[in-house]
């Protein structure tokens, strides 16, 4: 058990009651063909990164439920007797969006993917310090959660936004000196297992931008 | 710190470990041809005989922390790998009922299987990771590193992936299926085989008597397309490049590769380049998925396993099912060679051209 000091570099945040507007789509996937295959994480995480001014390296990225819609589809189509849709099967792994992220900017580097519970997004920055002392380098973290399905509302008990997402940018800080724990700067109604990076976002915002992560 | 491989066991379509490597050896292939998942039509598949994934993800544990010097998890970290997690019992509530609501949403995604381990075992900590069917290699890589910067003394990787309709059905619509015993790297191969297993590793510190050191770990992005790999082969040979590097070996170090091996024209055509252009045609070559199936998330692991047991024999099996290599630059076996194996890389290609490679070896 470790714990090491990372530094933001950069931050974002973006959420909505039902569906995200204005993703800058066309300027972030000019290619008419792919972006019409992205899936809604896909297309939150292109828009995260790029606030983030991400420049291309290792990426880490949590989702709880990660590619709901199209397993939604997967699972009607199961259940109604109809052939399943090939594009529909390839965007439902849960490395659907890092994979996208990486085939449009060309970065041939690692992606890992998480997916624990409500505890995702600390998981998933616990990976990103992992991967950033590991590479020496600054390292992409994004959590994203898009539950915009229909029928949703049968299961939903948990959140008031049904697509939400953050992004940090991240690199080891030199020393522990001054810097503290992830501090509970919730944004309300965001399912919890975005609250622990929607708290450093918040943090950063706040010029609080060292932060001690266990490993 | 360097990390270890000290206990292991799993369930697969061959049994347990025991029985795995049995049947790899005597080159006989567990798949069994299913008409239970696609009307009308065949599918090779490998299926596991159990009750439910919870209660076997408990018992292989069990088993592992049975042999290992370990009391208990309690200052374990667990990282367990799946693509599925618990979509199983979903898949059949909602069939049934054509509903979401009775869908408990901590028993769908991964964490409804590091979340019953848990609670059962008490681990320091959990993580579940999902990266298509380089879930559990990742879990190992992840697992390799954080010994090395010694944030934790004990690591428990487990992978586990049960059949579900979604995913037979989703390589079926891909075309990718076969309707018979996989055969990898042959000319006439028409596809994989989905599989089931789960498959548990402890990974520590500590060097025991018959530690298999986790000696290099590589991952990579094809950047190229989200189910075909590079044709160039580039993101294959980076990952395995990047795995050799970290173990501070070089090519000629390399005595055999578990290869990802799918049976898939795709996959096989590009591993085979892949392995021709860093190998050469020296270095000994086959794919274990022609006895398990594709195991999807489990599928690193399960690997992992099976080349700590052929390090420990000392012989590299055949590969079964072969009837005529396709491409003839590489050196796939036709029989159980006896020889002095020092390393082992194994593949782990998935979805996206998510890459990654591990180095497995007798300990330095």
């Amino acid at each position: 058990m470790k714990k090491i000091a990372i530094n933001i570099v950069s931050s974002a945040k973006i959420f909505a009651p039902t569906k995200i507007e204005d993703l800058d789509e066309k300027r972030l996937c000019p290619t008419m063909m792919t972006r019409r295959r992205l899936t809604r994480n896909s297309k939150v995480m292109l828009y995260l990164s790029d606030r983030c001014n991400f420049e291309g390296g290792k990426v880490v990225y949590g989702s709880c439920y990660s590619e709901l819609e199209e397993t939604a589809k997967i699972a009607n189509s199961v259940l109604n007797g109809e052939l399943l849709s090939p594009t529909s099967f390839q965007n439902s792994v849960y490395n659907t969006a890092p994979s996208y992220l990486s085939l449009i900017t060309k970065n041939k580097d690692e992606l890992i993917t998480l997916s624990s519970g409500m505890t995702t997004s600390k998981a998933a920055l616990k990976t990103a310090a992992l991967q950033a002392l590991i590479s020496k380098q600054r390292v992409l973290c994004v959590c994203i959660e898009c539950i915009n399905i229909p029928n949703i509302n049968q299961i939903n008990r948990c959140t008031k936004y049904l697509e939400a997402g953050a992004a940090v940018v991240v690199e080891v800080a030199q020393d522990l000196s001054d810097a503290v724990e992830i501090e509970d700067f919730r944004t309300e109604g965001i399912i919890d297992s975005l609250q622990d990076i929607m708290s450093v976002v918040n943090m950063h915002e706040n010029k609080k931008d060292k932060i001690l992560i266990e490993l | 710190m360097k990390a270890y491989i000290n206990n292991y066991e799993l369930l697969c379509d061959a049994g347990d470990t025991k029985s795995l490597m049995e049947a790899i050896y005597a080159n006989k292939s567990a798949i069994s041809i299913s008409e239970d998942f696609i009307k009308d039509a065949k599918a090779g598949l490998g299926i596991m005989q159990y009750d439910n994934i919870y209660s076997l993800l408990i018992d292989v544990t069990s088993k592992v922390l049975k042999q290992s010097n370990l009391d208990n998890f309690h200052n374990t970290l667990l990282i367990l790998a799946s693509s599925v997690g618990g979509m199983q019992e979903c898949e059949d509530i909602f069939y049934a009922q054509g509903s979401y609501t009775n869908i408990d949403p901590n028993r769908y995604s991964m964490n409804a299987l590091s979340d019953h381990l848990d609670n059962e075992f008490k681990f320091y900590d959990s993580r579940a990771i999902s990266t298509a069917c380089t879930s559990s290699a990742n879990a190992l890589l992840l697992a390799k590193r954080l010994i090395e910067v010694e944030a934790y003394d004990n690591i428990l990787v487990v992978g586990a992936d049960g059949l579900c309709n979604s995913t037979v059905l989703g390589f079926h619509s891909l075309g990718v299926l076969s309707n018979k015993q996989c055969t990898p790297f042959d000319k006439n191969r028409n596809g994989m085989n989905v599989a089931e297993a789960v498959s548990v590793l402890l990974v520590q510190n500590q060097k025991i008597s018959n530690s298999i050191q986790i000696k290099g770990v590589g991952a990579s992005s094809d950047a190229y397309h989200m189910t075909n790999p590079d044709p160039s082969a580039t993101g294959a040979i980076s990952s395995m490049q990047n795995a050799i590097d970290d173990a501070k070996l070089n090519i000629d170090d390399i005595d055999y590769i578990n290869a990802h091996g799918t049976a898939t024209i795709a996959n096989d055509n590009v591993e085979s380049l892949a392995v021709e252009k860093l190998f050469g045609s020296k270095t000994l070559v086959n794919s274990t998925k022609a006895i398990t199936g594709h195991t999807l998330g489990a599928a690193g692991s399960v690997e992992a396993i099976i080349s700590c047991e052929i390090i420990k024999a000392g012989v590299v099996p055949a590969q079964t099912g072969l009837q005529e290599l396709e491409n003839t630059n590489i050196n796939v076996p036709t029989q159980n060679i006896t020889m002095d194996i020092k390393n082992i890389i194994s593949n782990s290609f998935a979805f996206g051209g998510n890459n990654t490679s591990i180095v497995l070896g007798v300990c330095e």
